[in-house]
């Protein structure tokens, strides 16, 4: 038994992290705040990023949720687009559901996806799309993943998460492009997702951290007062144990463990959690500077709450985990 | 990063199931204190006999030599089955044993820690005084040395089966004058030793747990000075690292079976609003929240260990895991409280008359015992995130 990163684990973390430091760091975010950037997804299909849990004999790298997982935790922490994982996810749809040469352009990065999700007293189909400029749109519940050609009927949706064009969309069930049946999809999505909201707890916990160490007031750092130290612990805790339940349900995912899918709900809440809580706590910690538009913590905590009703809503994953008997 | 366990491993855990179903004792711990440390005392011998007494301790000095690993696998399987703790024995075996073993010397570790192992002597610690708890290094308990022999006058407090034990590791000071961290030794006390008044500290479970120890002119040999006359607090300190490290695996292991036995109680309990508590959404989700974070809880623990055995030393994350898993244990307890509503109430001042309800009350002794959830807090933010010292 080992849950610490071994160096080719490492390697992938650090990779990761040096392209998102370099093509997509934070301050993009910025800029998409005020107006929607592409992603530029043919250079981050060049990663292998659309294609990490695809067997190769499917074109992919026949890697694991494990890799999967690492590389999703540093797309959170740099707040890069969520539409990487719509394309991977339509990527593994196609790829799965049989449609080889959908599946080749969605890992090459020439066609791309969001991610759509069910709206709730909606009409029959219609979906709350994340990225609507793509030309396709993913979705992934615990019974079957699907995909289909975005349709050019959408109604527009202003999105809290300015970085995210959203529309709403009508997808009608008979006119899926690709189907993927059974729970791997989701798993796999509810898993990068929780990765993401790992990633971007640790990355305002290590914001807060550092302004601590700095701003003065009443002429003592504020990182000396207890009001301010505590919440921090109490933030380094949430992202500790987000990371960990992480990779513990990405190697039970990887090595087919019955009680994966209990491990993976309990990592989707306890990560969302330290997201939402991690995004609020930063933003109290800097005083007035936090809830300026030119300061990255708003960034945060909008991605927090798009992340926070990806997938699985928590009520959802909560009812999945309270029936999912003794583990 | 995996989950395998070694074929060493997997034959441990056949092993150590099979000797927990031939010897899990079949009657519960009597709850009288005398009787219990008895029970303790008798449970102990037979983990002895097993092969099972000192897990971690190496097996040089008589322990079972187990590995982390295998260790978890121990806890995993004892709660499984709900086998006793080691209750009056865990500071013996988990303080105690490990400090002589670090800081002894040969005739100290000849001498007591195969009674430790055989539950022949039970250990308490002498560390928290009234003025000394949260802060213990404002420890005010003096040694006067006078000849080959430390005088020792003052009190202890919080002394957790102080009415059972036979020996106590002592912390006090012997430097005149010296304060904080300096001028502290840590002694074997024996607590039969003329001066010596035990007074119980009954707590609001009811129960006698904790004692005031009180020193009179207490005359200790000076060669029960473990690890050198002014390096007391660093030899305590190992101590309560270690307890911090282990002491806090069983109930990290507990927590999850205790809450799969709130989902089964809540197949039992009806509800002022006439459901069944297990069809009743709001209580069922947070039930699912708390599953969740034992889960977690479970995962860092084993991480933790990992970073250990690869050579990293017992560090802050313990702090964080203490702070979750103590809060996390009373979140649970709390929900079950409203499970159980009227029924919560029904309490006959001992922990066999409703377990549930005195749960709820021993949470509060996690979260205060062993270093306050307070203090796990300014530990985490001066050791693991690095803010400006406070002090």
């Amino acid at each position: 038994m080992d849950l610490t990163f071994g160096p080719d684990e490492e390697q992938i973390a650090d990779a990761a992290a040096q392209f998102l430091r370099q093509r997509l760091p934070v301050s993009r975010a910025h800029l998409e705040h005020e107006r929607q950037l592409p992603a530029p997804l043919q250079e981050i299909a060049e990663l292998g990023w659309f294609a990490i849990t695809l067997p190769e004999e499917l074109g992919g790298l026949g890697m694991s949720v494990v890799e999967d997982a690492i590389v999703y935790r540093e797309i959170g922490r740099f707040l890069a687009p969520t539409d990487i994982l719509g394309t991977s996810l339509a990527a593994e749809i196609a790829a799965r559901g049989g449609e080889r040469e959908l599946a080749g352009a969605l890992m090459a990065g020439t066609a791309g996806a969001g991610i759509a999700i069910p709206l709730p007293g909606g009409a029959e189909g219609e979906h709350l799309l994340f990225n609507a400029g793509a030309e396709f749109a993913a979705t992934a519940g615990p019974e079957r993943a699907a995909l289909w050609q975005v349709p050019t009927d959408g109604k527009p949706f202003s999105c809290l998460d300015k970085t995210i064009a959203c529309q709403i969309v009508n997808l009608d069930p008979a006119s899926a492009v690709a189907v993927s049946d059974g729970p791997t999809i989701f798993r796999r999505a509810l898993l990068a997702t929780a990765a993401m909201q790992t990633g971007l707890a640790e990355a305002v916990l290590a914001m807060i951290v550092e302004y601590a160490r700095i701003r003065e007031t009443f002429g003592r750092p504020i990182g000396a007062y207890q009001a301010v130290r505590h919440p921090c612990a109490d933030m380094a805790v949430r992202a500790e144990a987000a990371r960990a339940q992480l990779f513990y349900a990405a190697i039970a995912l990887r090595d087919g463990m019955d009680e994966a899918g209990a491990l993976i709900d309990g990592a989707s809440l306890v990560a969302r959690r330290a997201a939402i809580a991690n995004v609020d706590r930063n933003i109290q910690l800097h005083g007035g500077i936090g809830i300026s538009e030119e300061h990255d913590a708003h960034l945060f905590m909008k991605r927090a709450q798009v992340l926070g009703q990806f997938l699985s809503s928590e009520r959802a994953t909560l009812d999945r985990l309270a029936a999912a008997g003794r583990a | 990063m995996n989950l395998d366990l070694s074929d060493a491993e997997r034959a441990f855990r056949q092993r150590a199931r099979a000797w927990l179903a031939d010897n899990v004792p079949r009657e519960p711990r009597p709850t009288e204190p005398m009787a219990a440390g008895a029970y303790d005392r008798a449970w102990q011998r037979k983990l002895h006999d097993g092969g099972y007494a000192g897990l971690n301790w190496p097996a040089a000095y008589g322990g079972a030599g187990l590995t982390l690993i295998e260790q978890v696998i121990w806890y995993e399987e004892l709660a499984r089955v709900g086998a006793p703790g080691l209750n009056a024995l865990s500071i013996t075996i988990n303080h105690a044993g490990p400090t002589l073993i670090a800081s002894g010397t040969e005739t100290q570790k000849a001498f007591h820690l195969p009674k430790m192992l055989s539950g022949e002597a039970i250990w308490c610690q002498g560390f928290s005084e009234p003025g000394a708890g949260s802060d213990l290094a404002a420890i005010k308990t003096r040694g006067e040395i006078v000849g080959d022999e430390i005088i020792v006058n003052g009190q202890k407090t919080w002394t957790s089966y102080g009415h059972l034990a036979d020996y106590q590791e002592l912390l006090i000071r012997t430097e005149p004058r010296s304060s904080r961290h300096k001028g502290l030794t840590w002694v074997i006390c024996d607590m039969k030793s003329p001066g010596i008044e035990v007074v119980p500290v009954i707590n609001m479970m009811g129960e006698q747990h904790v004692n005031m120890v009180f020193y009179d002119n207490v005359r200790i040999p000076l060669s029960n000075v473990v690890g050198g006359v002014g390096n007391g607090w660093s030899v305590a300190m190992a101590t309560l690292s270690i307890e911090r490290s282990l002491s806090y695996l069983i109930d990290q292991i507990e927590l999850l079976e205790r809450v799969e036995q709130a989902f089964e109680l809540a197949q039992n309990v009806r509800l002022d609003t006439g459901v069944l508590a297990s069809e009743d959404c709001e209580l069922m989700r947070r039930l699912a929240d708390v599953k969740a974070d034992a889960f977690a809880i479970r995962a860092m623990t084993l991480t933790n260990l990992s970073k250990i055995n690869e050579g990293g030393k017992p560090g802050p994350e313990g702090s964080l895991l203490k702070l979750y898993c103590t809060e996390t244990v009373q979140r649970l307890a709390r929900i079950v409280r409203e499970m159980l509503g009227l029924e919560f109430l029904r309490y006959g001042n001992d922990r066999t008359s409703n377990r549930w309800t005195y749960e709820f009350m021993w949470a509060w002794v996690l979260t205060i015992s062993g270093g306050s959830s307070e203090i796990q807090r300014e530990i985490i933010a001066d050791r693991l995130l690095e803010l400006p010292r406070a002090r």
